[in-house]
């Protein structure tokens, strides 16, 4: 070592090499760069290939060479602290939505048997088809929102859009196992059917005690059966629930379907114009059309889900209904 | 070189065409926004309303246990009263922030004397376990929670409409139709610090010569 640093000592051109260099820094890029051996300029009149294929720091000299250096240290710590400030706002907990549910009766916390869910969705969808109304049941296992249980649960409601759009006729039921808070939402239609103090009663006086035992299926199943015998008679039904009669019209699939045949039309125009000039593609136009046919014909399969799923129908809600905790 | 007047005509004819309807459009959406405001107002209106007509059910039924501290009850009365007397247009939205100030005021009076009226409750557990008191608060509560909703969404629709009658070309028709902003509903003065709430804790007098008890 001390012979090495003797070197290093008696060296005039201050050759570095046996200190730590660390990457980014100025020492590494002068070694990188190398400082002492370039010391020819490179504006000599014998360099003829200087703008050619020299590389940047021979033409600039080596003293004005920055490669491997940071060249903004500033930026550097900027983007860490930037970084840093992206990571503390994502830890902070924003309040969540959870993404409309598919069926009318969704557990998704596990509380409640496949056969009460099945019968339960099967009640609830048909109760769709005989009446319109929307009534959709979730049970999560918590609250991703710091706000009160009302407000989360009229938000929550008023996204997922339950019940029809013109008689504003759903109702949703919410719970919410760790927290131990329950909410019923009734849309604008239903609040002389199922009025707040209905609604307080089906949550407190019979869906409540289940829930302080523990039976959470025997409460929901009750509850469930009560706001129904609650709105029912209050609007007719069509005979068939949201998720089916909407898939006689063109939906998303029409749609993007329509769009593909715009892009491939679009693309034979150029390909001719490219080699024919003013020929125009006739050939696209009955193409265009015909597919229009077909496209709303191929969405009927696809859109509406299975017998049985939920599709919203645009409905809001005002407030109304009742939210406490068990 | 001449340039003729027909072209000139023609072309500044279809500059007019343009700008009239141009402008036909920015002044449709303004009716359009201006009129959902207004519906907006009213829906609060009525959100409010539906609150003042359970007070007199609210305070039968309290003043009906035995020995309600009456003071509270007098200061829900009185506070009913005050709202009544704050009467805002309810088929136009207001204007002037400080009219909707003080409506929002004399309402915020009111929220305060029922929110009283039941940590007073709290005292008189028999009341409370009462139907008829259990079902009132539903409906208080119910209402509130309406109340809330109803003012989010006139605040959206007054913010669409302003943001449209602020917007460049469109300011230009404020002036010549008599288009103007609206008031929003503001934060009430003095929610940010959380209230004290003093239970007092006297016990209720059993002889019914005893009215009114001290106030806090």
């Amino acid at each position: 070592m001390e012979t090495n640093l003797k070197l290093a000592q008696r060296d005039p051109r201050g050759i570095t090499r046996h200190r730590r260099l660390f990457p980014g820094s100025a020492r590494a890029s002068r070694a990188v760069c190398g400082v002492p051996a370039v010391n020819v300029s490179a504006t000599e009149e014998g360099n003829t290939h200087r703008n050619s294929f020299t590389s940047r720091s021979v033409r600039r000299g080596a003293e004005r060479c920055t490669r491997g250096r940071v060249r903004s240290p500033i930026l550097q710590l900027s983007f860490a602290g930037a970084l840093l400030i992206l990571l503390a706002v994502r830890a902070h907990a924003a309040e969540v939505i959870p993404p409309k549910p598919d069926s009318y009766f969704n557990d998704y916390a596990g509380v409640v048997s496949r056969g009460a869910v099945e019968r339960l969705n099967t009640r609830l969808a048909q109760f769709e088809r005989d009446t319109s109304d929307q009534v959709v049941v979730a049970v999560y296992q918590k609250m991703q929102s710091e706000s009160s249980i009302e407000d989360y649960a009229q938000r929550i409601a008023q996204t997922w859009q339950v019940g029809q759009k013109d008689k504003r006729n759903g109702v949703v039921l919410l719970v919410f196992l760790d927290d131990r808070k329950s909410s019923i939402q009734v849309g604008y239609g239903l609040e002389g059917a199922l009025p707040d103090i209905t609604a307080y009663d089906i949550r407190e006086r019979h869906m409540n005690p289940h829930f302080r035992k523990g039976d959470y299926e025997g409460g929901l199943s009750e509850a469930v059966d009560l706001i129904c015998k609650a709105i029912r008679g209050e609007y007719k039904g069509s005979g068939r629930a949201n998720a089916e009669s909407r898939s006689g019209n063109g939906g998303t699939a029409g749609l993007l379907v329509f769009l593909f045949v715009l892009v491939i039309f679009l693309l034979a125009v150029r390909a001719s114009r490219r080699f024919g000039g003013y020929r125009y593609t006739g050939g696209g136009g009955p193409f265009v059309s015909g597919n229009w046919g077909s496209g709303g014909g191929w969405s009927s399969g696809s859109s509406g889900g299975g017998f049985g799923s939920f599709s919203s129908g645009g409905g809001s809600f005002g407030g109304g209904g009742s939210s406490g905790s068990w | 070189m001449k340039i003729s007047i027909f072209k000139i005509g023609t072309s500044l004819l279809g500059l007019a065409a343009i700008f009239s309807l141009s402008g036909c459009n920015s002044y449709n959406r303004l009716v359009i926004l201006e009129q959902n405001v207004n519906k907006k107002w009213a829906d609060v209106q009525s959100v409010y309303q539906r609150r003042a007509d359970l007070i007199p059910n609210l305070v039968n039924t309290v003043a009906g246990s035995a020995n309600f501290e009456k003071s509270t009850l007098t200061e829900v009365t009185n506070a009913r009263a005050s709202v009544g007397r704050v009467q805002l247009d309810p088929n136009k939205a207001p204007e002037d922030a400080e009219q909707l100030k003080k409506f929002q005021a004399a309402q915020g009076q009111l929220s305060n004397a029922l929110s009283r009226l039941l940590v007073v409750s709290e005292n008189y557990p028999q009341l409370r376990a009462t139907e008829a008191f259990q079902n009132l608060q539903a409906q208080l509560e119910g209402t509130e929670n309406r109340i809330s909703v109803e003012r989010n969404n006139y605040n959206s629709a007054v913010q669409d409409l302003n943001t449209a009658l602020e917007r460049f070309p469109t300011n230009m028709l404020n002036k010549m139709f008599g288009f103007k902003p609206r008031a929003f509903f503001q934060a009430e003065t003095g929610s940010e610090k959380a209230p004290t709430v003093n239970f007092n804790f006297g016990s209720p007098a059993p002889a019914p010569a005893a009215t009114a008890a001290p106030t806090p």
